[in-house]
């Protein structure tokens, strides 16, 4: 018998799906689940804004001869006050352009949001882009190259560390300039240094922390309720921090050209230390929040950014140490943070006042002012040898050891900055291994095949670049 | 059988024609509304679902089913479906009965109904990220106020948010505390909704208080716990802020759920294709609750 669709089964049909299709969809209420909903997101930028009103990015409003630009940023509290403040005399100081400065959130944040605006073609003209995820809109042709822009305002390239500012070197054009830049330190509390009788100075080697940790590491029958060290959890950038740890043994995450070399078992020993120092020898933690549990004293050790220095000595009710990471076989220690990127849709007089400030920001006396306010890197080789900054040094010694060992740094595998999602992917990894107890080899050749999964994309996007 | 068919076709009439012009006038801007906000991304899903796209790029590489491959096969998606189903399964199940056993209490004449129904309520409308942060500080296993609670018994809180036991469990409980209220108001609306002589006559039948619920106040609130159970599966699954501020799906993938992953996939890696591929799974599973409801719903509901 053939079957006529009845006007009620019909609407049934359509209510059924449909109502399915709106449950799912209000699940993804929170952020938007399908790609044509992204334009929302970027709406909301405008409202953020903490200073003026601002005209939409990306076109033209002259008023007079001043070029309105706007600027996306990831720093709030005291941070984010120090860049308005960079912003602010910015403006203040020439008639040319004005920038309106907009908090974006965490750098995750801002990079979902420019992904979003770029759909929406509602970009900033200049935007703060992090190690992981500048090389995305590279990929992408979203940022422009600089070279040009910064020959035109004559910047001084040459005076910028060349660690950091090589990093975002592609095919011989910069594209990402380094701004709030940052390496990890290893942090200790003096007074629990003392109390313990060891020498006021970081461990050279991670042996010999081990060995200090018996002194340090209070427990209270089986529960440690003070633990020599600490270790972030997967959400909070532990790939970084294990960058360094990895190559202090002699590994590395994956060779430039996107090799996966996690199977190195140099890797495992590395992974091993940190898998032992919680489940095994019991000397450090897992922390579900690094510096609340340092200040706290529930930890007496740490790797975390400079740039969390300022607000760590503000903080502390003890003395804070500050010194080179450990080594092992050898000395290691990556860079990190974020720099000033430029987006290649908005027109060439916007460009050019964006650079205008981008050359500001970082010049020598306002990456001074930055440094001292929050902890990160001074960018420019001048800066770091003006008189302001040793006098800086002389009173806060914990910030030229941050400096002092720049030289040393390195910048990072592939595998964790220019993957997508390639951070996440070897930090959760690391996390089976230091918090769930598994042995390295089988994780690292899981995390592997993710990674080289991952990676397919951005060889096939390089390849059509070059 | 064939040539049968074919000669029992109706043959429409002016009256029948005329009736679906209506029939389409008065639907037409419904389903022009529910076609451009539900149906296209739904479509769109899917094909998104099949390629490859990181948001960006122009061009979209087509995969076929290889993106499913890669989500279904994942070593952690069962993990990440069943964490999904203890979440939604304890948090509606949580939030319906001790919903239902506090509009009981709060339906009698006490002292402070008023109020209590105020306090009960006040957490539904505050903002989940707010309510997580404060949750992280009750949490703390050194400096929370469980600890400080459990410290007066001699007790030690466990590291809640820190261990994979633990998180899943924080997170349902921070969940229903939220939730609550609104149960507790769905319910006490359906309790006077329910014909106060139905209970007189039980009296005088001589019915006990269990008697008088399971015949007269349980079947009476049928329709709003049939009502809470379908809102209350619709805010699980959308429960993704609290989870993002409190644990980001972790330790592990302890707390990580078919919402989370979806915003892992699409807004941390930025792959379209597998995200879209998670919304799919996600959309089948409420397709197929809903089938279940709608059965179910016209079948054991009861509306007086």
């Amino acid at each position: 018998m053939r079957k006529q669709v009845s006007r009620r089964a019909l609407l049934r049909g359509m209510v059924g799906v449909g109502g399915a299709a709106l449950l799912a969809a209000c699940g993804g209420g929170s952020q938007p689940a399908a790609s044509n909903e992204a334009p929302a997101t970027s709406n909301e930028a405008p409202a953020t804004s903490n200073e003026s009103p601002t005209s939409a990015p990306a076109v033209v409003s002259e008023t007079g001869s001043t070029v309105e630009i706007t600027y996306w940023g990831s720093f709030s509290s005291s941070s984010g006050e120090a860049e308005q403040a960079i912003v602010d005399e910015f403006n203040a100081s020439q008639s040319d352009v004005k920038v309106n400065y907009q908090y974006q959130g965490s750098y995750e944040d801002t990079a979902q949001k420019l992904t979003a605006g770029l759909q929406a073609r509602s970009v900033p003209e200049v935007c703060l882009l992090s190690d992981v995820w500048w090389f995305k809109f590279y990929l992408a042709e979203a940022i422009a190259p600089l070279n040009d822009l910064a020959q035109a305002e004559k910047v001084n390239l040459d005076d910028y560390e060349p660690v950091l500012l090589n990093e975002g070197l592609r095919n011989g054009k910069y594209y990402w300039i380094p701004f709030a830049r940052s390496t990890p330190l290893f942090y200790y509390n003096r007074d629990a240094w003392e109390e313990a009788g060891l020498p006021d100075r970081g461990p050279e080697t991670w042996s010999e922390l081990q060995e200090w940790s018996e002194k340090l590491t209070k427990k209270d029958g089986d529960i440690i309720t003070r633990a020599a060290f600490g270790h972030p959890n997967g959400a909070s950038y532990v790939a970084w921090l294990f960058q360094g740890v990895v190559w202090q043994f002699g590994g590395q995450y994956s060779t430039p050209e996107f090799k996966i070399t996690l199977d190195d078992p140099n890797v495992a020993r590395a992974s091993m230390m940190y898998h032992d120092s919680v489940n095994v020898d019991k000397w450090a933690i897992a922390s579900q929040d690094l510096n609340k549990d340092f200040l706290g004293g529930a930890i007496c050790s740490m790797m975390a950014s400079t740039g969390s220095l300022t607000g760590i000595e503000r903080d502390a009710e003890f003395r804070v140490g500050t010194a080179f990471l450990p080594k092992e076989t050898y000395f290691g220690c990556p860079t990190g943070g974020s720099g000033m990127a430029i987006l290649s849709s908005v027109p060439a007089e916007k460009q050019q006042a964006a650079m205008k400030f981008v050359a500001y920001a970082t010049s020598p006396e306002k990456t001074t002012f930055w440094a001292k306010a929050t902890g990160y890197m001074p960018v420019r080789k001048s800066a770091v040898t003006s008189d302001e900054m040793k006098a800086f040094f002389d009173e806060h010694p914990n910030f030229k050891v941050a400096v002092e060992q720049l030289p040393q740094t390195r910048a990072q595998d592939a595998a964790r900055v220019f993957i997508p999602g390639g951070d996440q992917i070897i930090g959760k990894g690391l996390e089976r291994i230091t918090l769930g107890g598994e042995s390295p080899e089988p994780v690292w050749k899981e995390v592997t095949a993710e990674l080289e999964k991952a990676a397919a994309p951005v060889l096939r996007d390089l390849e059509a670049i070059s | 059988m064939t040539a049968s068919t074919v000669s029992a076709r109706p043959k429409i009439t002016r009256t029948q024609l005329r009736e679906w012009v209506t029939f389409w006038l008065l639907l037409g801007p419904n389903l022009f509304l529910f076609v451009i906000f539900t149906f296209w991304p739904l479509f769109y899903n899917a094909y998104l679902s099949m390629v490859d796209w990181d948001f960006m790029r122009v061009r979209k590489y087509w995969v076929g089913f290889e993106n499913y491959v890669t989500v279904l096969t994942d070593r952690h998606f069962f993990t990440i479906l069943k964490n999904t189903g203890v979440f939604t399964f304890s948090c509606v199940f949580g939030t319906m009965f001790l919903g239902l056993i506090l509009a009981l209490l709060l339906n009698q004449p006490l002292r402070g109904r008023d109020a209590a129904r105020a306090i009960l309520f006040a957490p539904t409308i505050l903002s989940g990220a707010a309510v997580a942060i404060v949750w992280i500080y009750i949490f703390d296993p050194r400096y929370g106020l469980i600890n400080e609670i459990l410290g007066l018994f001699g007790g030690r809180s466990p590291n809640w948010l820190g261990s994979q036991e633990w998180a899943m469990p924080a997170i349902i409980i921070v969940y229903i505390w939220k939730n609550l209220g609104y149960a507790v108001v769905i319910y006490l609306a359906g309790l006077q909704a329910i014909d106060k002589s139905l209970y007189e006559a039980a009296l005088v039948d001589g019915a006990n208080r269990w008697e008088q619920f399971w015949n007269i106040t349980w079947p009476g609130l049928s329709p709003v716990t049939f009502f809470l159970s379908v809102t209350s599966i619709l805010s699980c699954f959308q429960a993704f802020d609290i989870v993002k501020v409190m644990t980001n799906g972790g330790p592990i993938n302890a707390t990580n759920t078919l919402i989370y992953r979806l915003y892992e996939l699409g807004f941390v890696s930025f792959n379209a294709g597998q995200a879209g591929v998670v919304a799919m799974v996600l959309f089948s599973i409420m397709l197929v609750l809903t089938i279940i409801q709608v059965r179910l719903g016209e079948r054991r509901v009861h509306y007086s």
